[in-house]
C-alpha cells in the first residue's frame, strides 16, 4: 500500500453553496468528504466554486491542461468543444436514470466517456443525477403545437434547436435574468430544473405555467472529470475511493432530489397556485420526431459522436421494451395514468 | 532623442488605430443589441448567433479599450503625494511602473497562446448548435489586446524617459 | 499562520504601498499579484489567468459597461444636459437652497437615466459651480453638494455597482435595482434636509437667487424652455425602465434602449452629426476601457489571493468580529468603509465582497439587503478624503479660487449623511427589501 498522500484542487461549473451542484447531500462537497474520510485523510481535494479560482466553464481546459486536478460540471457544456459529449449528461428523449445509468456502468457508456475524453488527457466519472427535469415555466398553457409558433424561450443548447424547429425564439438569458424577463413577458417562457431549484430562483412567482416532462433533459448526470496524469499517479486504493464515492453521490445525489422535488412540488401547486401538467401528446409527438432528425444529423457530422449515438440508441432500444413492460407498466399501475 | 519621441509617437498610433477599431465596435454593439430586443419584441424571432456576438463585442472593446483609456490619460492613480513629489520623482515613478507593465502586458500574452491554441486544437465553438464558431479568433483578442497595451506601455515608458531628460529634446 | 498566508497579506500591503506612491492602481494589482502569487505557488496556476480575462471578457452582464457609458457620454456631449441644468437652476433660485436643492434633484434625474460618476460630476461642477459661487454660496457647500449629487447615480438604478454586486452575489439584475430605490431616495432627502437646514440656520452660505435676475427671464419662457429641455433625458429615463418594466428588454439589454435613445434624442433635437458619434464612441472606449482595464488586471491579484488562501485570512478576521451575525454585519460595514478609502468600488466588490459572502450565506443573511448595504458603502467611498474619485474629478473642473481643502471640508457632512443613511438600511431592512417585494422581482 503506497504511503503517499494526495492533495488535489477540484473547480466547479456551479457557484458558492448551490445545492446539490456545490452542497448537499451527494454533491461535489460531499464526495471530497466521503473521499477524505475513506482515505484516512490520504486524498484531500480543495473545493473552488465558480468565480473563485475561475469561471463557471472554464473547468474542462484547465483539466485538459493539467493546471487543476479534478472538475465538476455537466459534460453536456463541453458540446461545443466536443459534440459527443452531450450523450454522458443525457439524451433528449432518451431514457430516464435507470436506462441512462445501465448504459454508462453496463452498457459501454462509461467506456466511451473514457475513449472521447483520451485526446484531452481526462478520465470521467458520473458523480450526480438530477433524475427527470421540468420542461419548464409558461405564462400561457401549451395546448397545441400551433402555440409555440413565436413563443420566447429561454432554451440554450440542444433542445433549443430542437425547439426552433416549431418556431420557438430560444434565448440564451443567463441565469439571474431568467427571472425579471420572465416576470415581466420579455420571455413567454423558461427552462430551468426541477421544482426544488426552481423554486429557489422564484419562477413561480413569474409564470403558472408548469409543464412537463423533460423530454431534453431525462436524466441529467453531473460529472467529475480527472486529469489523465494525476488519475495514472493514484495508488489501486485510492482509485477504488474516487469510483465508489462518486458512485455513492449519484445514488445519494438523485434520491435527495426525488425526496426534495416532491415536497417542492406540493408547495408549488398547494400554496401558489402553480398549474402543473405534461405537455399536449401531440406537442411531445411533434418534438420526438424532431429531436430524433436533429439528434441523427446532428450524429452524422463525426465518427465518435457516429459511435456513441449509435452504442446509446442500441442499449436504449433493447431497454425500452423492459422498461415499458416493467418500471411503465408498474407506474400507470400504481400511479393511474 | 528625437527618436525617442518618434517611435512613441508610433506606438501611440498602434493604439489609437485598434482604440479606434473598438469605439465603432461600440457603436455596433448598442445597434446589435437594440436590434435583438426590438426584433425579438416586435417580431417574436432571432437567431443564436446574433444573441452569442452580443457578448462576442465585448471582448474587443474590453481588450482594445484597456489601452485606449491610457493613451487617453485615463491611467487611475491615487496622487495624493505623489502630486508633491518633485517631478524627477514622479517620472521615475512612472517609467517604473510603464516598464512594470510592459513585463505584465508581455507575460500574459505569453500564458494567453497555449490558451488560444487550445481552443483552435479542438475546433472549439459554442455548445448551441447554431451558435458561433472558431472560438479561437475570440479567445486569439487576449493575446493581441496585451500586445497593443504593451506597445502603449512602452510609449508611456519613452515618454516618461524624455521628461526624465527633458534638455535632450 | 501559513506562509501562504504570510504572502497573501504581502500581496495586499505591497499593493497599498504601491498605490500611495502613485503607481497606477491597474499595474499594482498586476505586480502584487504576480510577485507574491509566484514565490507562494509558481508559475503553474497563473496559467488559469487566460480563463479568468476570459470570463470577464465574455461576460454578458458586462455587456451594460459600454452602453450605459455611450448613453451618459452622448448625453454629455450633445449639450443635452447643460441646458438642462440652466433651466432648472433658474426655475429653483426663487428660494433658500433652492439653487443647491435643484442641484440634488438633477442628480438623481441624471442618476436615473445613467450612472457614471466621472461624467455626472464633470457636467454638474463645470456648470454649477461658478453659478453657484456667484450666487454667494459657500464653496465648502456647493462643492459638497455637487460631489454628493454626482455619486447618486450609482445607487439609483441603473448602476454599475448594482450590476457587478447582482453578478457577485447571484441575485438578479432587477431585484438589486429594485432594493436599491428607496434608499437612493432617502439619500437624495438627507442631502435636501441638510441643505434646507444650513440655508436656514446660515442664509449666507445659501442665499436665494436676486429678484432682478428672475425677472429678466419671464415666466413663459422659462417653462417652454423647461418642456424642450427637460424631455429628452426624461425619455432616456422611460426608455430605460420602461424597456425593463413593460417587458420589452431584460435589465442588461436595457441599457441598449437608452443609448439608442441618446441617439435618437439627438438627431430629434439635429445634434447628431458623424463627428458628434465618432467622439462619443471614442469617449466610451476610453472610459469603459479605464474600467475593463482595472477588472482585467485585478484578475491577476485574484488569482494569487485565491491560490495563498487569501481567503482564509478573511475568516480569521471574522473571528475577531464581535457577537454574530449583526456584529460581523457591523464589522463588514467598517471595513468596507475603511477599504473605500484606499480602494476602488470595483476591487472591493471583486476582490472583497465574494470573500465575505460564505459567511452570510451560511448565516441565511438577506443578500438582497446586504447587496444594498454594500453599494450604499461603496457610493460613499467616491466621496471620502483622501482619495475619492468624485473629489479628484471636481477638483479637475473647479475654478482656480476653489482649494482641495473646499472640497474635503464641503464632502465632510455629506459623508456623515450617508452613515446616517446606511444606518437607516440596516435598522429598517424593508426600506431595501419592500419594492422587489411588492412587485415580485
Ligand atoms: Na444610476
Ligand atoms: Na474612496
Amino acid at each position: 500500500r503506497a504511503q503517499t498522500s494526495f492533495n488535489w484542487k477540484m473547480t466547479n461549473a456551479y457557484g458558492p453553496n448551490a445545492p446539490f451542484y456545490v452542497v448537499g447531500p451527494g454533491s461535489p462537497t460531499d464526495f471530497i468528504k466521503k473521499v477524505d474520510t475513506m482515505s484516512g485523510g490520504r486524498l484531500k481535494i480543495q473545493h473552488f466554486a465558480a468565480g473563485e479560482l475561475i469561471p463557471a466553464m472554464e473547468g474542462f481546459d484547465a483539466v485538459a491542461a493539467g493546471t487543476v486536478e479534478t472538475n465538476s460540471a455537466n459534460s453536456y457544456f463541453w458540446s461545443g468543444k466536443v459534440f459527443a459529449a452531450q450523450y454522458f449528461t443525457t439524451v433528449p428523449f432518451g431514457m430516464s436514470f435507470q436506462g441512462h445509468m445501465a448504459w454508462l456502468y453496463h452498457g459501454g457508456g462509461l467506456d466511451l466517456w473514457q475513449e472521447v475524453y483520451k485526446p484531452f488527457n481526462m478520465v470521467a466519472f458520473p458523480m450526480n443525477n438530477t433524475g427527470v427535469q421540468m420542461t419548464g415555466w409558461f405564462r400561457k398553457e401549451v395546448t397545441s403545437v400551433e402555440d409555440l409558433k413565436g413563443l420566447r424561450m429561454r432554451i440554450p443548447g440542444l433542445a433549443g434547436k430542437v425547439y426552433g424547429q416549431l418556431g420557438v425564439d430560444a434565448r440564451l438569458l443567463p441565469g439571474g435574468e431568467i427571472f425579471p424577463a420572465l416576470e415581466r413577458g420579455v420571455i413567454d417562457a423558461a427552462e430551468f430544473v426541477g421544482p426544488y431549484q426552481d423554486k429557489r430562483l422564484g419562477l413561480q412567482k413569474a409564470a403558472k405555467f408548469y409543464h412537463t416532462t423533460g423530454w431534453h433533459e431525462p436524466a441529467t448526470t453531473g460529472e467529475l472529470a480527472i486529469s489523465l496524469p494525476t488519475w495514472e499517479k493514484l495508488p489501486a486504493d485510492l482509485k477504488e475511493m474516487v469510483k465508489v464515492a462518486s458512485m455513492a453521490c449519484v445514488l445519494e445525489s438523485l434520491t435527495w432530489s426525488e425526496a426534495v422535488n416532491g415536497e417542492a412540488l406540493v408547495e408549488l401547486v398547494e400554496k401558489d397556485g402553480v398549474t402543473a401538467k405534461p405537455l399536449p401528446d401531440a406537442v411531445i409527438a411533434r418534438l420526438k420526431e424532431v429531436t430524433a432528425d436533429t439528434l441523427a444529423t446532428e450524429a452524422a457530422k463525426d465518427p465518435l459522436t457516429k459511435k456513441v449515438h449509435d452504442s446509446y440508441m442500441g442499449f436504449k432500444k433493447k431497454h425500452d421494451k423492459w422498461a415499458k413492460l416493467s418500471e411503465g407498466a408498474f407506474q400507470s399501475a400504481a400511479l393511474g395514468s | 532623442m528625437p527618436i525617442l519621441a518618434k517611435l512613441a509617437e508610433q506606438l501611440d498610433r498602434v493604439v489609437e488605430l485598434f482604440g479606434r477599431l473598438a469605439a465603432w465596435i461600440g457603436v455596433g454593439l448598442v445597434l446589435l443589441v437594440a436590434g435583438n430586443v426590438l426584433v425579438r419584441y416586435f417580431l417574436h424571432t432571432g437567431a443564436i448567433w446574433l444573441q452569442e456576438l452580443e457578448w462576442h463585442l465585448v471582448a474587443p472593446i474590453a481588450l482594445f479599450g484597456m489601452s485606449y483609456a491610457l493613451l487617453n490619460g485615463e491611467a487611475i492613480r491615487v496622487d495624493g503625494l505623489y502630486q508633491r513629489f518633485p517631478p524627477k520623482l514622479r517620472a521615475t515613478i512612472d517609467i517604473v511602473s510603464s516598464i512594470l507593465m510592459v513585463i505584465v502586458a508581455l507575460i500574459v500574452v505569453k500564458l494567453s497562446i497555449p490558451f488560444v491554441l487550445q481552443s483552435y486544437n479542438m475546433g472549439e465553438g459554442s455548445p448551441n448548435p447554431d451558435g458561433l464558431t472558431h472560438r479561437f479568433l475570440l479567445k486569439a483578442l487576449i493575446p493581441l489586446g496585451f500586445a497593443v497595451l504593451a506597445c502603449q506601455a512602452m510609449a508611456e515608458t519613452l515618454k516618461a524617459a524624455l521628461r526624465f531628460f527633458p534638455s535632450s529634446r | 499562520m501559513s506562509p501562504n498566508e504570510i504572502l497573501a497579506i504581502l500581496t495586499v500591503v505591497s499593493f497599498f504601498t504601491m498605490l500611495m506612491i502613485g503607481v497606477p492602481v491597474a499595474v499594482g494589482l498586476a505586480v502584487s499579484g504576480f510577485v507574491f502569487g509566484y514565490i507562494g505557488f509558481g508559475p503553474l496556476l497563473f496559467n488559469l489567468l487566460p480563463a479568468r480575462i476570459f470570463g470577464v471578457v465574455s461576460n454578458y452582464t458586462l455587456l451594460a459597461i459600454p452602453l450605459f457609458v455611450f448613453m451618459g457620454v452622448m448625453l454629455e456631449k450633445s449639450k443635452l444636459a447643460e441646458e438642462l441644468l440652466d433651466v432648472v437652476g433658474h426655475l429653483s433660485g426663487s428660494m433658500r437652497g433652492g439653487m443647491g436643492v435643484a442641484i440634488v434633484l438633477v442628480g438623481v434625474l441624471m442618476g436615473a437615466s445613467t450612472g457614471i460618476v466621472g461624467a455626472t460630476i464633470v457636467t454638474l461642477g463645470l456648470l454649477t459651480l461658478p453659478a453657484l459661487l456667484r450666487r454667494g454660496y459657500s464653496k465648502s457647500l456647493a462643492c459638497g453638494t455637487i460631489c454628493a449629487s454626482g455619486t447618486l447615480g450609482q445607487i439609483i438604478p441603473p448602476s454599475l455597482i448594482l450590476l457587478l454586486l447582482a453578478d457577485i452575489l447571484g441575485e438578479s439584475v432587477g431585484t438589486m435595482f429594485a432594493a436599491a430605490v428607496f434608499p437612493g431616495l432617502i439619500l437624495a432627502g438627507l442631502y435636501v434636509i441638510y441643505i434646507f437646514a444650513i440655508a436656514y440656520f446660515y442664509p449666507d452660505r445659501a442665499p436665494a437667487i436676486s429678484a432682478e435676475e428672475r425677472a429678466a427671464l419671464p415666466r413663459r419662457e422659462l417653462y417652454g424652455k423647461l418642456f424642450k429641455v427637460v424631455l429628452p433625458p426624461l425619455l432616456l429615463v422611460v426608455a430605460v425602465l420602461g424597456a425593463i418594466i413593460g417587458g420589452v428588454a431584460a435589465p442588461t439589454e436595457a441599457a441598449s434602449m437608452g443609448a439608442l435613445g441618446a441617439i435618437l434624442v439627438c438627431a430629434a433635437t439635429g445634434k447628431l452629426s458623424y463627428g458628434l458619434l465618432r467622439d462619443a464612441a471614442r469617449a466610451t472606449l476610453s472610459i469603459a476601457g479605464m474600467v475593463f482595464l482595472i477588472l482585467i488586471l485585478s484578475q491577476v491579484f485574484g488569482l494569487a489571493f485565491r491560490g495563498l488562501g487569501g481567503e482564509k485570512l478573511v475568516e480569521h478576521m471574522f473571528n475577531w468580529a464581535p457577537g454574530g451575525v449583526t456584529g460581523s454585519l457591523i464589522f463588514l460595514m467598517v471595513l468596507l468603509f475603511i477599504l473605500g478609502c484606499f480602494l476602488e468600488w470595483i476591487e472591493i466588490s471583486y476582490i472583497a465582497v465574494p470573500l465575505f459572502l460564505p459567511y452570510f450565506i451560511a448565516n441565511d443573511v438577506n443578500l438582497v439587503w446586504l447587496g444594498t448595504l454594500i453599494c450604499v458603502n461603496l457610493q460613499t467611498s467616491f466621496l471620502t478624503p483622501p482619495f475619492g474619485w468624485a473629489l479628484f474629478f471636481l477638483k479637475g473642473v473647479a475654478p482656480p479660487g476653489v482649494t482641495t481643502s473646499d472640497i474635503y471640508r464641503g464632502v465632510v457632512p455629506f459623508v456623515l449623511l450617508q452613515a446616517v443613511g446606511i444606518a437607516i438600511v440596516f435598522l429598517f431592512p424593508e426600506v431595501a427589501t419592500w419594492l422587489p417585494d411588492a412587485i415580485g422581482w
